[in-house]
């Protein structure tokens, strides 16, 4: 656990010009004229950063691999997986759709977190690896349109309309998606822009 | 001479970089330090954000009007809009999620593009004031504007979940990719527009090419 040396920022928000102290563990830096976060040291952060990326991904792989949600009407029983779920909206001609949504709960999350794994991985090492800015500004430029916790707030609303219908029972993807959705989150508050950059920075310039 | 412009990065001639927060010479379009194009959101952000705002306003009436939902149950079709959606929720007593996607669906997507029409327009007429509430309500649009989508995936769960051969079946309707498209566009356009235009207006900066003191 170290302190994060001082740095003059422009805060991203009221374009002010911030001369950021050093940050000790736990400390956060706010625009002091519009209250913005500008810079945080979080204790481990990169560490916690690299563990929960890999975390997710084998989360998500999971939620991929078995029956999501079943559901039983009438004798008739049924389950889907995740990526039968998006291909039924593929295969009734809503094929823009079925990018919309499987982008936002699968796609842009998966590629998000190869890209903190990938450059994890090159800070650590001495001479670096090709590509690491262009991973990184994807990953964060990404973040916005990574959507898991709605989608789990969705499957919530789907269920209290179903039940007076059919049993609705949750499979093991479905919690495999929650444990995602949960590293996913940890992941991203973990994440200072300044910081991530400057050690990108110091492995190309070392 | 706008007060908060005078500590301003544009008024000191240095720039910071959005993506990794590098403070820079201003007047660069690439940034040295993570490679990305820097001036992007300043000279033209006002013009993305009304582009995007112009066709979220036009997906909007397609998405609230035309059905979301086709449910056929035993051969018998019926079909469901946003709103009707919301009613029948209220019917059946689910309050506080009839509650959700009224606010998700109707509310919050309206709410959104009414505070970007004004914030596009107040930084066009160069109204000043009031700085930090519209910074905190640019922030709050930015948000919130992603939790419009659970309708879209509510259509997407119950299309892929119910499935029952002759008995029953539910389509997505029209409405859905309209939404879906309305909601992408309102992000696409809290994203082009830039805050900083908020403290940093265009006619202060002309009062700044005099020379100082
Ligand atoms: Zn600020
Ligand atoms: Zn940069």
């Amino acid at each position: 656990m170290t302190a994060l040396a001082a740095s003059r920022m422009v805060c991203h928000e009221c374009d002010l010009v911030v001369d950021i102290p050093e940050l000790a563990v736990n400390d956060k830096a706010y625009c002091p004229r519009c209250s913005y976060l500008l810079a945080s040291n979080r204790p481990n952060a990169f560490s916690k950063m690299f563990a929960y990326s890999v975390a997710a991904l084998i989360f998500l792989a999971l939620a991929n691999a078995f029956p999501f949600l079943s559901l039983n009407a009438s004798g008739h029983e049924q389950s889907v997986t995740l990526p039968e779920s998006v291909a039924v909206l593929f295969n009734e001609d809503h094929v823009l759709l079925s990018a919309i949504v499987f982008a936002t709960i699968i796609g842009v999350p998966a590629v998000l977190l190869l890209g903190i794994v990938y450059v994890s991985i090159a800070i650590r090492l001495p001479q670096g690896l090709p590509g690491t800015r262009r991973a990184l500004r994807w990953s964060l430029n990404l973040i916005p349109w990574s959507m898991a916790e709605i989608f789990l707030i969705g499957i919530l609303v789907s269920f209290i309309k179903i039940v007076s219908l059919a049993n609705v029972a949750l499979g093991m993807s479905f919690w495999a998606y929650v444990a995602f959705t949960v590293f996913l989150i940890l992941v991203l508050i973990n994440i200072d822009r300044r910081e991530v950059w400057r050690r990108v920075q110091a492995v190309r310039n070392g | 001479m706008d007060e908060f412009h005078e500590c301003s990065a544009r008024a000191n001639d240095v720039q910071g970089c959005p993506m990794c927060t590098l403070v820079g010479p201003a007047g660069s379009t690439y940034c040295g330090s993570c490679g990305a194009h820097k001036h992007d959101g300043w000279d033209d952000s006002l013009q993305k954000t009304w582009a995007w705002l112009v066709t979220s306003i036009l997906l909007y009436l397609p998405a609230n009007m035309l059905p979301i939902m086709y449910t056929s149950f035993l051969g018998k079709t019926t079909e469901s809009t946003i709103l009707g959606g919301i009613v029948t929720l209220w019917e059946h007593g689910s309050y506080p999620i009839a509650a959700v996607i009224f606010i998700a669906s109707v509310l919050v997507p309206l709410g959104k593009i009414i505070v970007l029409v004004w914030l596009c327009i107040s930084v066009q007429r160069g109204y000043t004031g009031a700085h930090r509430h519209k910074t905190l309500l640019y922030r709050a649009t930015e948000l919130v504007g992603r939790w419009s989508m659970i309708d879209v995936f509510v259509v997407g769960i119950l299309v892929a979940l119910i499935q029952l051969g002759s008995i029953m079946n539910i389509l997505p309707g029209s409405a859905a990719l309209a939404f879906a498209a309305m909601v992408v566009t309102t992000m696409l356009a809290a994203i082009a527009f830039d805050p900083r235009l908020i403290w940093v207006s265009e006619h202060t900066e002309s009062e700044n090419k005099e020379p100082p003191e």
